[in-house]
């Protein structure tokens, strides 16, 4: 039986089930909850920000057991279940770059590593998951007072730096060889805390998402298209998922051919379907043609066929994210992109997204320029010479082009890059996001991350490297982010349009690098069911679902069937402030106009039922008056009081 | 009737609707009044969804004031003229291209039009807009029509609504004002003194105005003398507790200027009721000049609107940090703040002093009053406010604004930096402005509309001068009345009708707790005090928020620890901080009190683009059914709704009270009554949805009103974007070395 909160089981556990992480309530629990929700992090990663202090006694009383009350103020974080201390040391020294050293307890589980501050007027305290460590490194030698630095390198855009005394006795282990240890489980052949922790959620998250249901809702399959079990057994394509939705008239067969023609056989499929032109959005990974033009006779009839199954189109456009000359210099490696000679009608562009190479190096650089102070006189000049967010126009922009093609060209589209599960994956699920109102509701969103990104094979475990001490990995590289980066600008620019708030944007990102939730865990659905992780562990939308008030935009207006065009230019794009420089305390977050809106709604209902009790006595003294005259002096009606 | 009269018109005009092509461009009529530049056509504008209707402009009108620079161009002979007053074109223009004030382009054509009329058309336009003399513009023909003609509409507003508090706004003319202004903020020790009646000591200064009560009038007359322009110190403003805000001009006089500054501010320290000293603040020396101010705002219009939009795509951040115009922005705002800080924190006094005290004073003054007093928050109470720093003050409207086109130099965007700050403020925090930001750009605009006595003149006294003598030039009998009265542009039912002055109302503000005099005793806002208790009560340490920044102060108090480890950890950064930056700290760890001190965030990735005012007319930036305003129409539904159950209750209250006869159903409120321009509709499905028409530019609509595209490329462009800007730029350039 899958591991999840069942009706059953949570009857069985009800002590435990409302008080999960302490972590995961304390951001619902304080008054000012919108503020200090988009202020702090992601709730599982309380962090820096001291989560515990921002909380008014009363309302930690009333939220929590008195059990886990008396940890708040002790040295030791609030443990999960089955989340073991494996090392404290005493007399550590956190070199804050805002505030200076602090001295204190340091303590590292088998999830976290948490550094509580033992001045008596500081309450601060730091509380990571291992996860987000990505380096871990002893800087210079001992001082000359015996003490040892080490610097965490974090995935989430801060460093940290410690010192401490090296143990007397040489034997014993420093504690950060102990969080070296356990914030690299499979360098160290350890299971990922994933794997160990329980918790009971009213819904099981891994059920969100449902491939059938999801093509069933897009009404599929229907006279043009069919679900192909090909790849059942994920023999066709092993980093595909096991259903695909093709053209009818391409057999099966044909659909082996062209895997052995499409880069990692990852073949055209279709993604989604425009329920009224029919145009379609597909995905594929480059051809395999090669310095020598390599032609696939299956291939250009399935390119056809989806061009046909859109009777309101004679076109196709193949959208290649690379720039030109990378697609080019595929060629050399048995890549490339579909000529025109080959594919009749279908016209070829290329959206200019650079490699995961440079986006990495981009991402390195946005690091120096807000981490941990950013300089105020040339702030924007820096920020542009990082490039960030010129990248994440680039992306939005192919992402747009490609659904106006679909929405107001009613042409259907076939997007890739070189494998299809990186840039692809940004192009796809952006436009859909675009296109498709549904993608834009919480679930919705979630069935869109599952979708195009954990079911298409976007390589999680390896461009984030969970638990992997490789830091210099050059397969790492920050495409999801990027992709989150995107929707936060889409939020931006339609502040009404989304179900969902920044803050459920940054509980995901902070998840991706937890390894809390197997979620994000291995690199295909192939590998996820062989490691039996919907068994094994949890879904982050398990935690998200139980929860969705704090996740919700109170300003979401359902636009229904609007499709979304967002301005892709620099006078609207910003750095998302609030996720990249968080750490910063002087990055105050705006006042939020949501509290303030939730105070109208309150006040909204509260003026409903005096109406509507007003209304009510008015219609019994009517009652009452006509009975009076009506000559029945009976007791039956009592007079109602006068309005005060 | 209201004075406007026909100058010279031309027929077949085409107007230049989309950039990239012609086919949506409008046929029509290009008339050159003495008041505006008008385009009659029977076509409507294609993608037009709305249009808000403005009593005194058409949807194609521009005011000859907003005029900046008039170019005509021949594009078969290659030629191009930037035309100034009383000017000869050589050539037939075939184009009219309009560069305006408020950062609209505006393109005729003239290939159908009559070569001979569509010159005259031209320089009528270029004579029009660049007027010799004061009483040549518009507002004098207007106010005296108003005043004396068939119409009689002065009375208009009389029984009316007046919803944008242009009755209820001081003008600060008279001393009651003042008297008021004094007992609202508790300033006891301050008097109105009226020694400048006739204007007879300052030019620049109001008839009346607040000096501190152990002054002696005599006094005041002789310091004058040594004041640049006489302006004696001015009170702006009293905190509660005590300490207030003065403004002067610097001493002239420099061997008087010892003695001088001791008696001005022992009077000040009198008035003080812990006598506490006083703090002088010299603003030249700390902020921008004026014409820095005019450089920046130049060189992020060519960002914004000149420059092809896609070419400066790339460097568009570094381009925005060049125009330096948000670093000023900044640096006002930081400015206010270490103001602020004096009053509040150090609970002294402070005087602003500048050269002249007409300018940088007025920004800081209103700004240091917009962060301390709520009521400056609300709309009368900011009206006020800039009647009081600006207008009464003397800031130089006229020349600043450049009406006359007389000095270049003199020309600078001191107010609309102003109206950028307050919107900062108000992005940082949505629910402390009773107004919204489409009320800072329309009164941002209605500078360049040239009948409103705020912004025509450099003083009260131009004012009353300049009226003297067009009544005595046009000898106009006078009657009662001792001079003409121009409209305040706060009485905005001259610009806008009822509903679309709803669009000023931001349905998030909140107001309650407002200031208000009671029985002559003053409530003030509760603050501090109310703030530290509950904070304690809280248990929230007060520099803890948001992060792991810990209390600096009583870290660096028991600094032995840092002293300690400092040798071992060169890489700690010493944290150094000012009095008033630890002063803003603290505040910012507490819970904000939108009723009280509002703090701006200074940093520059807080302090951004004011988008609906800079971008607004650029096509390629208006986002379609998105932007702020999506966000605004949903709340402005929910307000309504609270607004019509308020009123639903007060119905059923008053008839209860009416001896118990039952009320019939209450009707839902009136619409036009209502505060929001966007009203909760009855069917439950139509409310949900936002309205096609909504664009991040709403209410104001790109359509025709930035064509710049048809020029790419040509030789034209450069020479196009040069003109004036090449100009004032190369004027800046000599007088920075």
């Amino acid at each position: 039986m899958e591991k999840s909160g069942s009706v059953d089981s949570l009857g069985s556990r009800q002590s435990s089930s409302r008080q999960p992480s302490v972590d995961s309530l304390s951001s619902s629990s304080t008054s000012r909850s919108d503020r200090s929700s988009q202020a702090k992090p992601a709730s599982a990663m309380s962090s820096d920000s001291a989560s515990t202090n921002e909380l008014s006694p009363e309302l930690r009383q009333s939220k929590l057991p008195a059990k886990l009350l008396r940890g708040l103020n002790s040295n030791e974080p609030q443990l999960l279940p089955k989340e073991t201390v494996q090392d404290t040391a005493k007399d550590v020294t956190y070199i804050c770059p805002f505030i200076g050293a602090l001295r204190g307890t340091l303590t590292v589980t088998n999830y976290r590593l948490f550094f509580k501050c033992m001045d008596r007027d500081q309450s601060l305290a730091l509380d990571i998951p291992l996860g987000v460590v990505s380096r871990v490194e002893k800087i210079g030698g001992t001082s000359s007072r015996g003490e040892v630095s080490y610097g965490v390198v974090c995935k989430d855009m801060r460093n940290l730096q410690f010192a401490h005394r090296q143990p007397d006795d040489t034997l014993k282990k420093s504690i950060f060889e102990v969080l070296m240890k356990y914030a690299y489980p499979i360098s160290n052949s350890l299971a990922f805390f994933a794997y160990d922790y329980e918790q009971i959620f009213p819904e099981n998250g891994w059920k969100v998402f449902d491939a059938l249901a999801e093509s069933k809702r897009q009404g599929l399959p229907n006279e043009s298209w069919r679900i192909s079990k090909v790849n059942d057994h994920y023999e066709l394509c092993d980093s595909y998922p096991s259903t695909l939705v093709v053209p009818v008239t391409i057999p099966d067969e044909d659909l082996r051919r062209i895997a052995a023609f499409r880069a990692k056989g990852r073949i055209p499929v279709l993604s989604w379907i425009h329920p009224e032109t029919q145009a379609t959005v597909v995905r594929c990974s480059q051809p395999m043609v090669g310095v020598n033009s390599k032609r696939c006779k299956e291939d250009e009839k399935l390119l056809q066929a989806i061009m046909d199954a859109n009777a309101q189109s004679h076109k196709l456009f193949i959208f290649d994210a690379r720039p030109s000359v990378n697609a080019t210099a595929n060629k050399m490696k048995g890549g490339g992109y579909e000529s025109e000679d080959a594919y009749q009608n279908a016209e070829l562009v290329f959206l200019d997204i650079h490699n995961i190479h440079v986006m990495r190096e981009s991402l390195r650089k946005l690091k120096e320029v807000v981490y941990p102070n950013i300089e105020e006189s040339h702030w924007l000049s820096n920020l542009e010479s990082t490039h960030w967010l010129e990248h994440i126009k680039v992306i939005l922009a192919g992402a747009l082009r490609i659904a106006d093609k679909v929405e107001s060209g009613k042409t259907s589209v076939v997007v890739h890059c070189s494998d299809g599960w990186d840039r692809t994956a940004q192009l796809t699920s952006l436009a859909m996001l675009m296109l498709d109102s549904h993608y834009r509701t919480i679930r919705g969103f979630e069935v869109l991350v599952e979708k195009e990104w954990v079911s298409f094979g976007h390589r999680f475990q390896m461009r984030i490297g969970h638990g992997d001490k490789n830091h210099t990995d050059a397969d790492r590289s920050p495409v999801f982010l990027q992709f989150i980066d995107c929707v936060w600008q889409m939020i931006r620019q339609f502040p009404t349009a989304f179900e969902f708030n920044e803050y459920f944007l940054i509980t995901i990102l902070d998840h991706l690098y937890s390894c809390l939730f197997g979620t994000f865990m291995c690199n295909s659905e192939q590998q996820r069911l062989k490691e039996e992780l919907p068994k094994k562990t949890l879904s982050l939308w398990s935690y998200i679902n139980s929860q969705l008030e704090e996740f919700t935009n109170p300003f979401y207006v359902n636009y229904s069937s609007h499709v979304l065009f967002p301005v892709v230019s620099m006078r609207h794009l910003e750095l998302w402030v609030g996720y990249y420089i968080r750490w910063n305390p002087r990055m105050r977050p705006q006042e939020p106009v949501h509290q303030r809106y939730k105070e109208l709604l309150a006040k909204r209902s509260e003026l409903q039922k005096r109406v509507e009790e007003l209304r009510r006595e008015v219609a019994n003294k009517a009652a009452s008056l006509t009975s009076e005259r009506a000559g029945s002096p009976t007791r039956s009606i009592t007079p109602v009081q006068t309005f005060v | 009737g209201n004075g406007e009269i026909v100058v010279n018109e031309a027929n077949f005009v085409r107007k230049c609707i989309a950039a990239e092509s012609s086919q949506d461009d409008l046929w029509g009529k290009l008339i050159c009044t003495n008041f505006k530049i008008s385009f009659i056509t029977h076509n409507s504008i294609p993608q037009q969804k709305f249009q808000y209707v403005h009593h005194l402009l058409g949807e194609h009108d521009i005011p000859l004031a907003c005029v900046d620079q008039v170019v005509t161009v021949n594009d078969a002979k290659g030629k191009q003229k930037v035309l100034g007053s009383n000017q000869k074109l050589k050539f037939n223009p075939t184009e009219l291209i309009l560069y305006c004030k408020d950062f609209r382009i505006v393109r005729f054509r003239f290939d159908e039009a009559g070569p001979e009329s569509a010159k005259k058309v031209c320089l009528a336009i270029a004579h029009y807009s660049q007027p010799a003399d004061p009483q040549l513009l518009f507002g004098f023909e207007f106010a005296q029509s108003r005043q004396y003609g068939s119409s009689g509409n002065i009375i208009e507003r009389v029984n009316g609504v007046d919803p944008g508090g242009g009755c209820q706004t001081p003008l600060f003319d008279r001393p009651s004002d003042w008297d008021r202004e004094i007992k609202r903020t508790g300033a006891s020790e301050w008097r109105v003194c009226s020694i400048n009646e006739g204007y007879t000591v300052s030019p620049s200064l109001p008839e009346y105005f607040v000096v501190p009560a152990s002054m002696a009038d005599l006094d005041l007359k002789q310091y004058a003398c040594s004041y640049t322009g006489q302006r004696i110190p001015m009170w702006c403003w009293n905190h509660s507790n005590g300490s207030s805000l003065v403004r002067m001009s610097s001493i002239c006089d420099v061997q008087q200027q010892r003695k001088l500054d001791q008696r001005v501010s022992s009077a000040i320290t009198k008035s003080h009721p812990q006598r506490s000293e006083v703090l002088t603040s010299d603003l030249d020396k700390t902020l921008p000049s004026i014409q820095e101010v005019q450089a920046a705002l130049i060189k992020l219009r060519q960002s914004c609107v000149i420059e092809p939009f896609e070419e400066s795509e790339e460097k568009w951040l570094s381009s925005m940090e060049n125009s330096r115009w948000t670093e000023y922005v900044r640096a006002f705002l930081r400015h206010a703040v270490e103001v602020v800080y004096m009053l509040e924190g150090k609970r002294v006094s402070v005087s602003l002093q500048e050269e002249e005290d007409r300018d940088l004073c007025c920004v800081v003054a209103s700004l240091v009053q917009l962060m301390l007093d709520p009521h400056c928050r609300s709309l009368v109470g900011f009206q006020a406010l800039v009647q009081k720093e600006w207008v009464m003050a003397g800031h130089r409207f006229l020349d600043r604004c450049n009406h006359l086109k007389k000095n270049d130099k003199e020309e600078a965007p001191l107010f609309l930096l102003f109206l950028d700050c307050v919107w900062q403020l108000m992005n940082q925090y949505p629910a402390a402005f009773e107004f919204t930001e489409t009320y800072l750009t329309v009164l941002s605009d209605s500078m360049w509309i040239p009948v409103f006595s705020t912004f025509l003149f450099n003083c009260p006294q131009q004012r009353a001068e300049y009226s003297r003598e067009f009544v005595h030039s046009k000898s106009i009998p006078l009657g009662n009345e001792q001079a003409l009265k121009f409209p305040p542009v706060w009485d905005w039912s001259q610009q806008f009708t009822l509903k679309d002055q709803t669009l000023f109302n931001n349905p998030l503000y909140v107001g309650k707790g407002a200031t208000c005099v009671q029985n002559g005793t003053v409530k003030t806002f509760r603050r501090t005090k109310q703030r530290n208790y509950s904070s304690t009560v809280r248990g929230v340490p007060s520099a803890l928020k948001n992060g792991l920044r810990g209390d600096v102060d009583t870290l660096s108090r028991r600094n032995s620890l840092v002293a300690r480890l400092r040798p071992d950890f060169s890489q700690a950064r010493e944290v150094t901080e000012t009095p008033c930056e630890r002063f803003t700290r603290e505040w910012f760890s507490r819970p904000t009190d939108l009723q009280g001190l509002l703090l701006p965030q200074l940093l520059p990735t807080h302090v951004t683009l004011w988008r609906l005012y800079f971008l607004r007319w650029v096509p390629e930036a208006s986002i379609s059914q998105g932007g702020a305003i999506t966000a605004f129409h949903k709340l402005s539904l929910l307000a309504d709704e609270i607004e019509s159950l308020q009123n639903q209750l007060r119905q059923y209250n008053t008839s209860g009270g009416v001896g118990g006869t039952p009320a019939s159903t209450p009707n839902p409120a009136h619409p036009e009554h209502g505060r929001m321009y966007f009203k909760c509709t009855p069917s439950p499905n139509r409310a949900a949805s936002t309205p096609e028409y909504l664009s991040s530019s709403f209410p104001f609509s790109p359509v025709g009103n930035l064509c710049r595209r048809s020029i790419l490329g040509t030789p034209l462009t450069k020479f196009l974007n040069g003109a004036k800007i090449w100009l004032s730029t190369e004027t800046l350039a000599n007088e920075t070395v």
